[in-house]
């Protein structure tokens, strides 16, 4: 085979065999071509100083170890996926999706349970204590009828006390009367105090106590 | 090209005797300098092959002894490869590793189109790359605009290491691939096939690829035109 320098890259790049022999036969006539290929030679022979074959004894074990652990993280994914038939189907991504779309429920439920919807349940209260406040409000009324009808069947002996006995009833009425006039006029301002509505209701009672002594001792 | 010599370093103490094969197993052996090679499969090639698909199929199953066999007929070229793109140990074993991780989550998609190694080495290479791209964005944001390329790190001293620095530097300078190509043939002694399926391309790009990096390779060692006037 005859070769000549115009060859010579060709050859280079994807010579056959028996094209090297006849391109190093031919470099062994031409100058040129004994360069070129020398040097061309010379970079494979270069490269083999790129190669360091030596092995680290610490090396294997370390591959070794991690190969290990991730074939047991492996084998645990696998158990967990055969106890749990529904996750595998899910992605990381949709589970933890999936999970914060639970978290938002249940906290809107919570939520939903323990501060119940404002407008309504204002209502309701509302609608309670006005019925609360009427039932006492007329139990009052009523209850200041009957003391009412006392106070007139008392109201002789108060009004010309024969004894001193009775200008003390009578006194002690006048203040009874101030003290549950001064009452009424702080429940009226604030309806809802459970607290002046008991003191109100003593003094009625208190007052009823005092009619009954006066009728009592007319009666001796 | 012209004929002035190359002034590399080992010019004067390297002889111009074609190359040995490459003395790095089974896979690293190939026909020199051609690769063409008359007739079917060779016997040799046929075991290759099946024992290939043994080692595919015992990695599958999972056996860590199969992962060990295969460090063992690969792992320090592997290394080397790694050390050659990476410019350090550190980073080589570090993506060696990752290597075999990779191999252990992803050997149930491994369809067995190109040999098992050579998928392997593809893991290899692409892994490499990553913790280069890596390293440079970490350097971005260090905002250590200082050097681009990674910084080869003393190895063990070698024949020419004068030779060895100069080369580590010029590949340094070609393309991703011609210098792939390059440390594959030249330094790890695969064949042109092998390659061609480690870096997704046919192997008349691959053999391009290679003539082309000596080529610039050859252009960077050289010394300017003027002193190799004066040298002759």
């Amino acid at each position: 085979m005859n070769v000549t320098c115009s060859d010579r890259d060709r050859i280079f790049e994807d010579g056959t065999a028996a094209e090297w022999a006849a391109m190093e036969a031919h470099a062994a006539s031409c100058p040129v071509c004994e360069e070129e290929v020398r040097a061309w030679k010379s970079l494979s022979v270069a490269a083999k100083e790129l190669r360091d074959y030596s092995d680290s004894p610490s090396f294997w074990p370390r591959i070794e170890r991690a190969l290990a652990e991730e074939a047991a993280r492996n084998a645990q994914r696998a158990e967990h996926r055969k106890w749990s038939p529904f996750l595998p189907s899910f992605s990381p991504a949709w589970q933890t999706a999936f999970a914060g779309a639970l978290v938002l429920v249940l906290t809107i439920s919570g939520w939903l349970i323990f501060h119940p919807t404002g407008p309504r349940v204002e209502n309701d209260k509302s609608l309670l204590q006005s019925s609360a406040l009427k039932e006492v409000e007329s139990a009052e009324t009523a209850y200041e009828l009957a003391i009412d009808k006392l106070a007139a069947e008392a109201k002789p002996q108060l009004e010309n006390p024969a004894t001193p006995l009775f200008a003390n009833y009578y006194e002690k009425l006048l203040v009874l009367d101030s003290a549950i006039a001064d009452l009424r006029a702080q429940a009226g301002m604030n309806p809802s105090n459970a607290q002046l509505r008991h003191e109100l209701l003593a003094m009625y009672q208190e007052k009823q106590q005092t009619l009954q002594e006066v009728l009592e001792a007319r009666q001796q | 090209m012209g004929t002035m010599g190359l002034a590399l370093p080992w010019k004067a103490r390297i002889s111009s005797t074609p190359r040995e094969p490459a003395a790095a197993g089974r896979w690293g052996r190939r026909v020199e300098p051609s690769e063409q090679i008359a007739g079917g499969p060779s016997a040799a090639a046929v075991d290759a092959t099946s024992e290939d698909a043994a080692l595919a199929a015992a990695c599958r199953s999972g056996d860590l002894r199969a992962y060990e066999r295969l460090y063992a007929m690969h792992g320090v070229r592997m290394k080397n490869l790694a050390r050659n793109v990476l410019g350090n140990p550190i980073d080589a074993e570090d993506a060696v590793q990752e290597t075999f991780l990779k191999v252990q989550r992803s050997i149930a998609s491994f369809r067995g189109q190109s040999s098992f190694v050579t998928w392997t080495y593809r893991i290899l290479i692409n892994t490499c790359y990553d913790a280069r791209r890596s390293r440079l964005r970490k350097k971005e944001v260090a905002n250590d605009d200082s050097e681009e390329t990674p910084r080869m790190e003393p190895r063990a001293p070698g024949a020419h290491p004068t030779l060895r620095m100069a080369l580590e530097r010029a590949l340094e300078k070609l393309t991703r691939h011609q210098r792939d190509v390059f440390l594959l043939y030249e330094v790890e002694g695969f064949r042109h096939a092998e390659i061609a399926g480690m870096l997704e391309m046919t192997e008349t790009a691959s053999k391009n690829t290679l003539f082309q990096a000596k080529k610039n390779l050859r252009l960077m060692l050289e010394p300017p035109r003027s002193s190799a006037a004066e040298t002759r």
